[in-house]
């Protein structure tokens, strides 16, 4: 693996440039398209430093669907990198932060946020992070000591959590008064549409140093996948890498849960695909979850944008109908 | 409310410029004389203009946040809201807030709704912005409203701060009663400069609460009124509501009154109340009335079912906070007390 870094270092470039060219072509289409027509146009002229004929369309576009664009990109990088970093530790194809009951945890805390009729930030983004801290301690307790190390007995745990929040979830559904329920249940859906720019800058702050730290730990990841004996006779501290991706991945995903709710199946989708088509390298595959779920992300809440003539159709409706067949696709092809 | 001070000092500055033969210029905030004459000769009288200036630049200085035409206002939360004197394109964020609109005759200028807005026929063929509880920032927006007026509950508190930093004005009205509901039409009346009308609007409302209050003043037993506004699950209305409200007035007494203001029940819990008047309406229309209808009339021992008083009525009467909530009082009177209304005409 040492002696082919050239080799490496060639391929994640090629690859990296390629997802960064689709990455910039569904921004481009993101911040022309909107529920008041396309603007290709106008953000050629933005683009090209041009004056603007009409001030309030170049509001529209920096202000209303560019936050919005970003904020999509952030959410679908850190659910497909959380999903590729779960599949990793626990070695279970089916893993995504959902499973592990980390979405769980940050949802039951940002529900009784907006119960509490906290603000959207930081109130609910605090209260959602507390729960996922907790779905973790939870789940740290439950598998402490060695057994942290044994999938089954993490992936259990987090099946268990995960089930138990969703009976608090519904609990405090059926407890909600109608005027706070449309509320909880657009939440639920997965939203995109509450973004401005001062919220999308904070949470870009705290997302990007973690896709970082993840990028560096992904010879670690390469290693674990191999099996603990293997790891570490080649000096991987396995409890230690372990802890350092969970804490990450669920502060990661708890930032993104606060702001926009549950999104499913990207987790899933996008590291499956991207493994599919580019092999199992996770020096390779961290950065391209972060571009290809990105890109994917914006594909998915243009359409949920565009689609119905009135409003939008919740983006988790739309990365899951999408996500599925896709997925089916190309396991079945690559069975064959 | 209402004309602030300031805007009338600001037409008292114009006045005074145009005595001194003094051009101003508002957009480049430039101060120069016209009157040219006689410079020189009176020194003290140009040490005077020069005074004059500065205290109407000064003056003027304060006034900045207001630009010709425009005043501020306070509204319903206690927001200061700084809006155009005469808004021309205003995108009403809820149905009952189109409603009025239409009610005050000021629909010309109205230039987008939300998706529910449905009364009168009219609004349909507004320019649609969303639903009221999922509002399209980008639509609104591109519509380049002067004014947009929200409803506390429901519209995202979050869209609201979002407009105004488009610098849009955005004026929320939180009526909670049917008294606030009046005031509402009022203050809404003067936003788009249509006093009169409110005021007649108010007057004919107040009117026709009087007439059913007087009729209901004479009756001797007030019957337990079940108002089932939830289908599955039954839910009903307490103290602090629309409808609770209207019950009172219209001679009912409101089994279900108390602190939650849409407490959830159980159909042995209905049973238990035994109301004397049943009164069904949902969101759901049409042929589920007619279903819920049928399976409250299995239970004959229901006083209200016994005596055939189960009744359908229109959701939008009751749930809107618009003039139509009269029209709802006046349904509820007939259904509660049939027999004063009949005495009546």
């Amino acid at each position: 693996m040492i002696s082919n870094k050239p080799f490496l270092l060639r391929r994640l470039f090629a690859v990296s440039l390629l997802l960064i060219l689709l990455l910039i072509v569904t921004m481009f289409m993101g911040i022309s398209i909107g529920s008041t027509g396309n603007d290709l146009k106008t953000v050629f002229q933005l683009l090209s430093g041009g004056k603007v004929v009409d001030p309030m369309r170049a509001a529209i576009i920096w202000e209303i669907r560019f936050p919005r664009v970003i904020l999509a990109a952030l959410v679908g990088a850190t659910l497909s990198l959380g999903g590729l970093v779960f599949q990793v530790l626990l070695r279970n194809p089916l893993a995504e932060p959902y499973i592990l009951g980390i979405s769980g945890g940050s949802a039951v805390g940002a529900i009784i946020g907006i119960l509490m009729g906290l603000s959207c930030f930081p109130g609910v983004g605090f209260t959602a992070f507390a729960g996922s801290v907790a779905a973790l301690l939870l789940i740290i307790l439950m598998s402490s000591g060695q057994s942290i190390l044994k999938k089954d007995s993490l992936l259990l745990s987090g099946v268990m959590i995960n089930a138990f929040c969703s009976a608090i979830i519904m609990f405090l559904i059926s407890m909600t008064q109608d005027a706070k329920l449309h509320n909880i249940i657009f939440w639920l859906m997965g939203d995109l549409s509450m973004s401005d720019t001062r919220q999308v800058v904070i949470l870009a702050a705290t997302l990007l140093p973690c896709f970082l730290i993840l990028f560096l730990l992904s010879h670690s990841m390469n290693l674990l996948l191999m099996g603990k004996e293997i790891a570490q006779t080649m000096g991987v501290n396995i409890k230690y890498v372990t802890m350092i991706l969970l804490v990450v991945t669920s502060f990661m995903v708890s930032a993104t849960v606060s702001h926009c709710g549950l999104l499913g199946f990207v987790g899933l989708v996008i590291p499956h695909m991207l493994r599919l088509t580019l092999g199992p390298d996770n020096r390779v595959l961290v950065p391209s979850c972060v571009l290809g779920g990105g890109a994917y992300m914006i594909l998915c809440d243009l359409l949920a944008r565009v689609l119905p003539e009135y409003g939008e159709i919740p983006v988790g409706v739309i990365t899951a109908m999408i996500g599925a067949p896709l997925f089916i696709f190309l396991l079945k092809r690559s069975r064959q | 409310m209402g004309l602030s001070l300031e805007m009338k000092s600001c037409g008292i500055i114009l006045k005074l410029l145009t005595v001194h033969g003094l051009k101003l210029e508002i957009g480049n905030w430039k101060l120069g004389r016209t009157v040219q004459k006689h410079e020189g000769q009176f020194p003290i009288s140009m040490f005077h203009e020069c005074l004059l200036n500065l205290i109407i630049l000064l003056m003027l200085v304060a006034l900045a946040p207001l630009t010709a035409g425009a005043r501020q206002v306070t509204d319903q939360l206690g927001r200061q809201v700084v809006l155009s004197d005469d808004p021309q394109r205003v995108v009403s964020l809820a149905p009952s807030i189109t409603e009025i609109i239409f009610a005050l005759g000021e629909e010309r200028r109205l230039k987008g709704a939300t998706r529910f807005s449905d009364f009168p026929p009219e609004a349909i063929s507004l320019p649609k912005v969303g639903s009221y509880v999922q509002l399209d920032l980008e639509r609104i927006v591109a519509l380049k409203p002067d004014l947009c007026i929200a409803i506390k509950d429901g519209n995202p508190r979050q869209t609201v701060v979002r407009l105004e930093s488009f610098d849009v004005p955005v004026y929320v009205v939180d009526p909670r009663n049917l008294e606030a509901v009046t005031e509402t039409i009022i203050e809404i009346g003067d936003l788009l400069n249509a006093v009169e009308n409110a005021a007649d609007l108010v007057n004919n409302m107040r009117s026709r609460i009087n007439r059913v209050k007087s009729a209901v003043a004479k009756i001797s037993h007030r019957p337990g009124v079940f108002f089932q506004i939830g289908i599955s699950p039954i839910v009903s209305v307490g103290t602090n509501t629309f409808i609770h409200e209207l019950i009172v007035l219209a001679g009912g007494n409101n089994l279900t009154k108390g602190p939650i203001p849409y407490p959830r029940f159980s159909r042995e819990q209905v049973l238990f109340l035994a109301p004397e008047v049943f009164i069904i309406t949902s969101m759901a229309r049409g042929e589920v009335f007619e279903r819920v209808k049928l399976e409250w009339s299995r239970w004959h021992e229901m006083p209200a079912i016994k005596n055939r008083r189960i009744f359908l009525v229109d959701s939008n009467l009751f749930d809107r906070p618009t003039p139509r909530l009269v029209d709802g009082l006046e349904v509820l009177g007939q259904l509660i007390h049939p027999e004063l209304l009949e005495e009546q005409q």
